[in-house]
């Protein structure tokens, strides 16, 4: 199974290494959502989902089912 | 020596403190769009810039990058594209934000390309210490090839000098800051080539976006096979936006300094507390408690004062001008119209004063995150709640903000269901006839019941939108890529000039705007009302006073009887009865027939009809119009009109119906499709009537 | 006669103007959003 941010824990950090251009939305990009850049997990709602992201400074609430697509490495507690 | 009139386009990220930057330069001097919205329509200021200079000052609707992907963000690219578009803009500012400077500068370099004179502003500059940013703005100005204005609109701090700064908009660089041709050569190579005289980065927008210009359409585009997969187009986005990051890291690597030591974190502790999975529900449960029961309280002194002087007012014009025709029609029918239309501004202010705190504050993104995944239950989007919340101000502005959500599906339905929530519109229909069948009394010591059964209105407004909301997800089958970015921006302490600004703009484009219908329509209903088709009407007098003779009735019960006989046989008399076989199962008369008939133009316009209707069939003009419907007996069985039941089947039906005309041109205009907004009005008006039969029946 | 002319001079504007508001309104380009998924 890829590592990817949903597989994130609360307050965990990582860098972001690939994910499928053609189901990422731009605007996640457009974000800083690009590989390379860190990105943590801040808060999960209650049941789960959304997951609330710090990507590359920018904070930003994505789905877990988004999160599932983009791929990470080198996890820091 | 001649003044100048330059135009200046503000444009920005969302949260980046754009609109506060557009209050600072413009104040009051505002102009928007006919409905009240959140930055969705064009919205344009003036600003006297020096003496020579003055410009229009147009905010855009705030956007991440000139990528196109919702209606709203079409609009600014349609304008800055445009050399045609009278508002094209001589400079751009574009808005910055110090704590997101790096995501910021993408939409910048963006415009840049654009070749348009661009001035950076750098807002929130208070904040630096305290997050431990430093900039080396010479640094950046020459490698942005760009002039800077450090700003905080919030402090009121370097507005003069970007005034200033803007006035020399003709000695900016036009340079652009990305090499567009460096996405993909060769076909930037071909493309120059056919098209020597457009911008690249202009030819390549064309490219992407579904628009389309005077000078350049999509069409010549497309017959010279420089069309590509939308695949292969999202690939060179993509490759676009990286390297413009790339651009951007490079230069932010030498311009900006980050001391993370200092910075401070408020934000996670609060976040940890709103969007905590029992706290945070209970929040926001007690926030929608306090504004709905604050509304109600609150605005009941300035209502009630306001209804008492029209009321005196229409006396006053009776006595004192000369009788005749036009002296009734302002006492009768222009007064109680313009009181009609006052009588709201108490309760609409406050909901708007609600509203606008909720989002300046950044809460509202928290309910969004708190919310989605319930919603999503339901078919809706967390981003629904932003409609279904600001749909209780009123549903046109709540339907256009509907333009976040990404997805169709979830779109679609927030479109179709928001109309169920309680606009304010419905507020003084429900006000009024809450204080006539439902007892001003307190339950648990400090509950008002009245405030309770209005709470429990809402509550319906909200429970009908999610039952329907889940009708619909159930049965319209659309497949749809889903996808969700929401941004969480900083917490803010609401800046009290952008709330009372927004509060006052929207008051305005109400007061102006359903004013002028609901005036327009107690003047026609006046007219209706004191006209007849037939003898009955003008021989009133006469018919009434024979069949009398022998009661020997008193004056004033003769002349109220003969108000009332011609009421009846007026044009909208004989309209009313016409329809009162199909309204009194529910408990109604053909007055009130009138009123709900009416409310198609505009709900508000069912208490001023009422008004209209009883100042010219009663004989006295001081009575308020509470009073009026109070003492307002059915003419055979001798019961008042406004009972429980009565009441409590117009309150159902006024919380059902599609009664908007608006409403609907809206949704018709957002769905692109008649099918829509005709679903809206017959399912919603038929459920309407069927509840309020079966409440009328059961508590007759 | 005179309070009749006002009157119905009122009428005639309040007229004109709902009918201008409800049957004459402008008509922009609309090109939001189709029936379908891609309205982004």
């Amino acid at each position: 199974m890829k590592t990817t941010i949903a597989s994130l824990k609360k307050g965990e950090s990582a860098i972001i290494k690939d994910f499928d251009a053609d189901i990422i939305p731009l605007k996640l990009l457009e974000m800083g959502c690009l590989p390379g850049n860190l990105v943590k997990l801040l808060q999960i709602a209650p049941f789960g989902d959304p997951l609330y992201l710090d990507i590359n400074g920018s904070h930003l609430a994505i789905r877990i089912e988004t999160a599932r697509e983009i791929e990470i490495e080198s996890i820091i507690k | 020596m001649s003044k100048q009139n330059i135009n200046v386009a503000l444009i920005g990220n969302p949260n980046t403190g754009k609109t506060s930057v557009f209050n600072a330069l413009t104040g009051l001097k505002q102009q928007v769009g006919n409905y009240p919205g959140i930055t969705v329509e064009k919205k344009m200021g003036f600003c006297k810039l020096s003496n020579t200079i003055d410009a229009n000052i147009l905010d855009l609707p705030g956007t991440y990058s000139l990528n196109a992907s919702s209606a709203d963000e079409n609009v600014v690219i349609e304008l800055l594209l445009n050399k045609n578009d009278k508002l094209y803009p001589d400079v751009i500012v574009v808005v910055s934000e110090v704590e997101n400077l790096k995501r910021n500068l993408l939409l910048f370099t963006q415009i840049k390309d654009l070749e348009i004179p661009t001035i950076l502003v750098i807002n929130m500059i208070d904040r630096m210490d305290y997050k431990g940013i430093s900039l080396d703005i010479p640094y950046l100005e020459s490698h942005l090839n760009t002039k800077i204005a450090l700003v905080s609109s919030r402090k009121n701090i370097g507005i003069d000098s970007f005034k200033k700064l803007i006035t020399t908009y003709k000695t900016l660089s036009t340079a652009p800051c990305l090499n567009a041709s460096s996405i993909d050569e060769d076909y930037f190579d071909t493309l120059r080539k056919t098209f020597p005289n457009q911008s690249l980065y202009k030819l390549w927008l064309v490219i992407t976006q579904d628009v389309n210009f005077v000078d350049l359409h999509r069409k010549s585009l497309k017959n010279n096979s420089f069309t590509k997969t939308d695949s292969e187009l999202k690939r060179l986005q993509q490759k676009e936006t990286i390297k413009r990051y790339q651009f951007i890291n490079e230069i932010l690597k030498v311009g900006q300094k980050v001391n993370s030591a200092t910075a401070k974190d408020f934000r996670s502790k609060l976040d940890r507390i709103l969007t905590h999975k029992v706290w945070g529900y209970l929040i926001f449960f007690f926030i929608l408690f306090g504004i709905f029961q604050s509304i109600f309280e609150w605005s009941k002194i300035p209502m009630d004062y306001i209804d008492r002087t029209f009321a005196n007012l229409s006396s006053l014009a009776n006595n004192t001008l000369p009788p005749g025709a036009f002296t009734n029609l302002i006492a009768q029918g222009i007064i109680p119209g313009i009181g009609g239309i006052l009588i709201f501004i108490p309760q609409i202010t406050f909901l708007f004063l609600f509203i606008s705190i909720l989002e300046e504050s950044g809460y509202m993104s928290r309910v969004v995150f708190l919310m989605d995944k319930i919603m999503r239950k339901f078919g809706l989007s967390g981003k629904s709640i932003v409609p279904l919340i600001s749909g209780t101000a009123c549903a046109i502005p709540a339907i256009m903000a509907t333009r976040n959500i990404e997805n169709w599906k979830e779109r679609l339905i927030t479109i179709l269901v928001t109309p169920f929530t309680t606009c304010s519109a419905r507020l003084p229909v429900y006000a009024i006839i809450i204080g006539l069948v439902i007892p001003d009394q307190f339950v648990f010591g400090f509950l008002n019941l009245q405030g309770l059964t209005l709470m429990f209105l809402y509550l319906l407004g909200f429970a009908m939108a999610i039952f329907s909301a889940y009708i619909l997800h159930k049965v319209l089958k659309l497949n749809c890529k889903t996808f969700f970015v929401v941004e969480m921006p900083n917490y803010k302490l609401p800046l009290l000039k952008n709330v009372v600004i927004n509060v006052i703009e929207k008051t305005k484009a109400f007061v102006f705007g359903a004013g002028k219908i609901i005036l327009s329509i107690a003047v026609i209903l006046w007219f209706l009302a004191t006209n007849g088709p037939t003898h009955k009407f003008s021989d009133a007098d006469t018919i009434i006073t024979s069949k009398n003779e022998n009661f020997g009735l008193n004056k004033t019960d003769l002349n109220s009887k003969i108000a009332s006989y011609k009421l009846e046989n007026s044009y909208i008399g004989i309209m009313g009865k016409s329809i009162e076989p199909a309204i009194s199962p529910l408990g109604y008369d053909w007055k009130i027939g009138i009123a709900i008939i009416s409310s198609f133009a505009a709900r508000e316009v069912f208490v001023g009809t009422l008004a209209t209707i009883y100042s010219v069939g009663g004989s006295d003009n001081e009575d308020t119009i509470k009073n009026k419907m109070a003492s307002e007996v059915h003419p055979e069985t001798g019961k008042k009109i406004f009972n429980f039941a009565s009441g409590i089947s117009l309150l159902l039906f006024y919380a059902f119906a599609m009664q908007c005309a608006s409403t609907l041109a809206v949704t018709k205009k957002e769905t692109n499709s008649w099918k829509w907004p005709l679903g809206q009005l017959v399912f919603m008006s038929g459920f309407a009537y069927i509840v309020a039969l079966l409440a009328y029946q059961i508590l007759k | 006669m005179l309070q009749e002319i006002l009157a119905f001079i009122t009428l005639g504007i309040a007229v004109v103007f709902l009918f201008k508001k409800f049957f004459f309104k402008r008509k922009k380009s609309d090109k939001n959003c189709g029936d379908d998924c891609n309205c982004h």
